[in-house]
């Protein structure tokens, strides 16, 4: 059981559990900021019931004409409050209110081409690889990783206002582009 | 044209931070236009950026003694001012440019958000009310209003002047044209307002048409209002149906929802008292109603998710609070149910804490079944199991149980238990966490238990150790860390602390909440006074999250008004109180005098420094404090009733607070105070910028002489009894010195003609708005007409104190008391003598001496400070002879033959516990011998 409520910015003072994770970069005060002003509603944390926070994600809206859609920002879960979800749920209120709220096309988000496990939790909510964005991420410097490690996969899934599946396509992998070719 | 071509560059360079090259071309170009008031703004800014403050200040002020008019001016100057610190000054400058202009609605909107900035609603409201009668916009309806709201949010507004001022956003907002509901992005304000007056029919009313519905359906923000304005108004029925209705037809899991279910059941018993029969009939039925409902859920979800099952135990736990059930077999076997469908979810024994509050017989049932199910590691779900079977068996083991041997011998299960789990994630890459961490972290919980029920040290060794052998083994896995860095700080080994709270990558605004694990009373390990600056530069490089803050968030928030968003509404709000927070973060002034006690150990005490941190610690002393600091970040198993594992761990069993930090305020201020020649009036006058806001509290009024004399006891508690006897030496040593300062000290006419000479000589012009008296004295020393103060003996206390602080430290060191005792008695030693360098520097000049007679005070203060040296220089002896001690083979020797408890499986080795055992005791070394050497150096400076 968690509580789902909006993200205020004074959640950053409690956000450690969660952002001490080595997956989880902690912004300057003015990230968290801009989401929270511009896409309050496509930013919403997890609560235990004794206050702790679970887990949160941050969103924005951006493209335009047919590419107008939801991005996922940061999803994260805390180490002690994996495997009940919440990354799914999360998942899906982002969804439903860039559909229901922003009229978007599709979602999208990017992911560690060497994170195995999101990816696979990805693809079960109906996400597919888009294109690969080469040198994304900064090395973390663990190695044997390779090229899996610093690119990204942008992933997609399609909303209501696309029906034909436009926004996607089913040779996403094979298709790379270099990080300067994103916004 | 040819002016803003040549204009150009100089706005290239002050963007790209050239500011030495802005100067130069505002030079070059003012030699030819020396009156043009935009060049010389420009140059004001780029000085100020390089932080040329005096410089900047006067042409800043040129400028503004003409009143600029034109935009670019006036937008360089609001960077000039703001730079500056003169926020007022902004508002000044807008507001007469805005009444010379009336029509500029720019200049209007800059007003508005200048006061916006500095928090001053009530101005803003008015300027707001101005422009809606000049522009006839919509939106200024809004500003106003929002001003209004914030200006009764405010804590310095008064209690009546509140429900005024929400009448008034009501009328205001009646006035608009169009009605808030016909338009999204004012919905939310309106119902804001609609809730401070408790007209919840009204914002019923917005609510029920359909642009309301479809708002709080779709967005989390606004539905946290519905839910608010309904749970108010007692709208309980309509808020059950609609939980319900989520629950069951959108399957929305959110827990509010289950909550309001919850407390809709219970509403007709806990809204009226007494309660009568049909209320409780009532409640019964829903009762029945909601336990259908979980049911359903629970078994419609099975171990998908936890909220139905949850819930029925929720439900019995408030059904037995309210005395419908007596028997406890219904909880119980809900309780035995979540076990087996939850019992490997990691949150399991988070979940079912607050349930085993159980009456002795109930908990010796669950206990009985507890024991039924025996741990197994064969899977990884089986051993999450198994960590929660230890955590929830351990939490409600009884008081009498709680023995240094009993924790002790748990703890070595815990690790035997541990060792056994660990193989089962042998595969997993070393980004991951291990499944079996927290058995580790159980073992260490337990190990620190023991110690504190008086296990002796070597409890704290077998924790350091099990705990560095599962980071070895789960390398991110920072409640090991945490737990670590409290650690080493308890066993003297502060480098260590400091190497494992790096590995945290503390930043941004963790700095703020998480920089008392290493910051906290630093100056006990400080090696400052040798030259080794690492908690120095600790404390100014966790500072700088507060500079960017108090940039950032008023960005922020005029950006806020620019963008009119009902989500803004809220925002707002929530913004300023995150700039209060952290502008106010009682961390950073506990930061602040951490460093300046730090500082006086290896700067040399002068007027400037003196002035410096008096005019600081003051500000610091005038602020209410927010803690903002991450306590729960730490896991906690111990046994309930029990202290925390963090309260446990606590460098001398006591967090320093805020009444820690007003009782050395109270020292340093006094002392700074009789040391400077900066007194009230002075300093009002040499102040660049605005004061920080005070806090509200009614003491702030009182005389500063008062405030500072007052000793609270809620202060008192949170000293040590060092500190404290640090304290009562500081309070003796400043009332037998204060009259010879007061008598002393110049008067500020001639502390202003000084300050005015100096800067004519640094910038080529005296201070401006200083009026310098013709008839000073030309010596410098204005005549008093009061006779001087009687010398009086020295009070015994003040060389006692010394001799006080030696026996308690020969005390401990004979106690065999771990090396931070040691080391706080020496520190604070040291920083008596160091505070007696600061209070007597004034009568150092021989002429002062003999102008002033005080030929036999500055004979008494030359004993003391033999006697301080005499007794530092033991100290320093001592502590050089334990650190020589802390580096040999016997004491690894001996710290490894402790840690038998965690080698006793055998995995881990002798030479591991060796090499903790080195590290430790390496640490602890350089600390004792860096301490003892300071004080010598000290010793040799002050006395």
């Amino acid at each position: 059981m968690s509580v789902l409520r909006p993200f205020r910015a004074t959640d950053l003072f409690k956000f450690n559990n969660i952002n001490l994770d080595i997956w989880t970069e902690t912004y300057g005060i003015s990230f968290y900021l801009n989401y929270l002003s511009r896409w309050p509603d496509l930013c919403c944390v997890q609560e235990a019931p004794s206050g702790r926070l679970m887990g949160y994600v941050l969103g924005k809206a951006e493209g335009s004409g047919l590419e107008w859609h939801g991005h996922v920002t940061a999803l994260s879960v805390a180490p002690e409050y994996r495997r009940l979800s919440l990354g799914r749920k999360m998942m899906g209120l982002l969804e439903f209110v860039s559909d229901e709220v922003y009229k978007g096309f599709f979602v999208d988000l990017y992911v560690r081409c060497a994170n195995k496990v999101a990816i696979k939790m990805y693809e079960g909510l109906g996400y597919s690889v888009y294109r690969r964005v080469r040198e994304y991420y900064g090395s973390l410097g663990l190695g044997p990783g390779g090229r899996d490690e610093e690119d990204a996969f942008d992933m997609r899934k399609p909303l209501s206002r696309d029906p034909q599946r436009r926004s996607v396509r089913a040779n996403g992998r094979d298709i790379v582009v270099s990080a300067n070719e994103v916004s | 044209a040819a002016l803003e071509r040549q204009i150009r560059p100089i706005y290239d360079a002050l963007d790209t931070g050239s500011n030495k090259s802005a100067i130069v071309s505002c030079n070059k170009l003012l030699k030819k236009q020396p009156n043009n008031d935009l060049l010389k703004a420009l140059k004001a800014l780029a000085l100020v950026r390089s932080q040329k403050v005096e410089e900047s200040l006067m042409l800043c002020d040129e400028v503004l003694a003409h009143r600029p008019m034109d935009d670019a001016t006036l937008s360089a100057m609001s960077h000039v001012l703001r730079g500056l610190g003169r926020h007022t000054d902004v508002v000044k400058m807008f507001e007469e440019a805005f009444k010379a202009q009336p029509f500029n609605e720019e200049y209007g909107a800059q007003t508005f958000f200048a006061n916006a900035r500095i928090g001053n609603w009530k101005a803003a409201q008015l300027v707001a009310t101005k422009m809606h009668k000049q522009f006839q916009e919509d939106r200024y309806i809004y500003w106003y209003v929002i001003a209004v709201m914030l200006q009764a949010n405010d804590p310095a507004t008064p209690e009546n002047m509140k429900g005024l001022l929400h009448k008034l956003a009501h009328s205001k907002l009646m006035t608009s044209p169009t009605p808030a509901y016909v338009m999204p992005d004012r919905l939310y304000l309106h119902l804001t307002v609609l809730r401070e007056l408790g007209m919840f029919d009204d914002a019923q009313k917005v609510l029920d048409h359909e642009t309301g519905r479809n708002m709080y359906n779709a967005s989390l923000v606004v539905d946290e209002l519905r839910r608010e304005l309904w749970r108010l108004s007692g709208r309980w029925t309509q808020e059950r149906e609609l939980a319900e209705h989520r629950i069951t037809e959108k399957k929305d899991r959110n827990w509010l929802e289950f909550l309001s279910v919850l407390d809709a059941t219970f509403s007709s018993v806990t809204s009226s008292s007494p309660v009568d029969e049909d209320s409780r009939a009532e409640c019964l039925e829903r009762i029945t109603q909601a336990r259908e409902l979980f049911n359903r859920v629970a078994e419609e979800d099975g171990v998908k998710d936890r909220s139905g099952l949850l819930a029925l135990i929720e439900l019995e736990k408030r059904s037995r609070h309210h005395d419908f059930c007596q028997d406890s077999s219904e909880l119980l076997s809900l309780m035995q149910k979540y076990w087996h469908q939850f019992g490997e979810k990691m949150c399991f024994f988070e979940d079912i804490q607050p349930y085993l509050d159980l009456d002795s017989d109930t908990l010796s049932k669950w206990t009985t079944f507890l024991d039924s199910v025996q741990p197994s590691y064969d899977t990884e779900p089986n051993l999450r199991r198994t960590i929660n079977w230890y955590k929830t068996r351990r939490y409600t083991i009884p008081e009498a149980q709680i023995t240094a041997e009993l924790e002790s011998e748990r703890a070595s299960e815990y690790t035997k238990a541990y060792l056994t789990g660990l193989p089962l994630g042998k595969s997993l890459p070393e980004t991951e966490l291990q499944p079996a961490d927290d058995l580790a972290l159980l073992a260490a919980h337990a190990f620190i238990s023991s110690w504190t029920a008086g296990g002796g040290e070597a409890q704290l060794y077998n924790a350091a150790v099990v705990l560095e052998y599962g980071l070895g083994r789960s390398k991110q896995s920072y409640h090991m860390r945490l737990l670590l860095i409290q650690i080493y700080r308890l066993l003297g080994a502060p480098s260590l602390a400091l190497e494992h709270y790096r590995l945290l990558h503390v930043k941004q605004v963790q700095n703020d909440t998480l920089s008392h694990l290493v910051l906290a009373r630093a100056s006990t390990f400080s090696l400052a006074a040798t030259g080794d600056l690492t908690y120095p530069s600790e404390c100014l490089e966790s500072s700088h999250i507060y500079m960017s803050n108090s940039h950032e968030t008023s960005d922020f928030i005029v950006r806020a008004f620019t963008q009119e968003k009902y989500s803004q509404v809220r925002f707002i709000p929530d913004l300023i109180a995150l700039e209060e927070r952290l502008d106010n973060s009682l961390q950073r002034d506990l930061v602040k005098l951490e460093h300046v006690r730090m500082r006086i150990t290896h700067e040399p005490v002068n007027s400037e420094l003196i002035d410096m941190e008096l005019i600081e610690l003051k500000f610091n002393f005038d602020r209410y404090h927010y803690d903002n600091r991450d306590i729960k970040v730490f896991s906690n198993y111990q046994p309930r009733g029990q202290k925390s594992t963090f309260e446990q761990t606590l460098l001398f069993k006591n967090l320093p607070g805020s009444g820690w930090l007003f009782a050395f305020l109270k020292i340093y201020i006094r002392a700074l105070q009789h040391a400077s020649d900066v007194d009230e009036t002075v300093e009002a006058k040499l102040l660049i910028g605005d004061r920080p806001k005070q806090s509200h509290e009614p003491e702030i009024q009182r005389p500063l002489k008062e405030r500072l004399a007052h000793r609270k006891q809620e202060e008192l508690d949170q000293l040590t009894p060092s500190e404290l006897a640090f304290y009562d030496f500081a309070t003796v040593l400043g009332e037998w010195l204060e009259p010879h300062h007061d008598h002393i000290r110049p008067p500020p006419s001639a502390v202003l003609a000084e300050a005015s000479k100096q800067t004519e000589a640094k910038t080529g012009r005296p201070l401006q708005g200083i009026d310098i008296s013709a008839d000073l004295p030309t010596n410098g020393h204005a005549k008093k007409d009061e006779e001087a103060p009687p010398v009086k003996d020295a009070p015994a206390s003040i060389a006692g104190f010394f001799d006080d602080m030696l026996a308690r430290f020969k005390q401990l060191v004979e106690g065999g008391a771990l090396p931070p005792e040691l080391l706080h008695v020496a520190a604070l030693t040291q920083e008596a003598l160091i505070l007696f360098t600061i209070e007597t520097l004034r009568f150092k000049p021989a002429s002062i001496v003999k102008i002033h007679k005080l030929g036999a005070l500055v004979a008494s203060c030359k004993t003391i400070r033999t006697k301080a040296a005499d007794v530092l220089k033991e100290m320093s002896a001592e502590l050089t002879k334990i650190s020589e001690k802390e580096g040999t083979q016997e004491r690894r020797k001996a710290f490894v033959e402790l840690c038998k408890p965690v080698q006793a499986t055998g995995q881990i080795d002798h030479d591991f516990v060796l090499d903790v055992a080195k590290r430790v005791t390496d640490s602890r070394k350089k600390v004792l011998e860096g301490v003892a050497k300071g004080i010598l150096k000290v010793t040799s400076v002050h006395a």
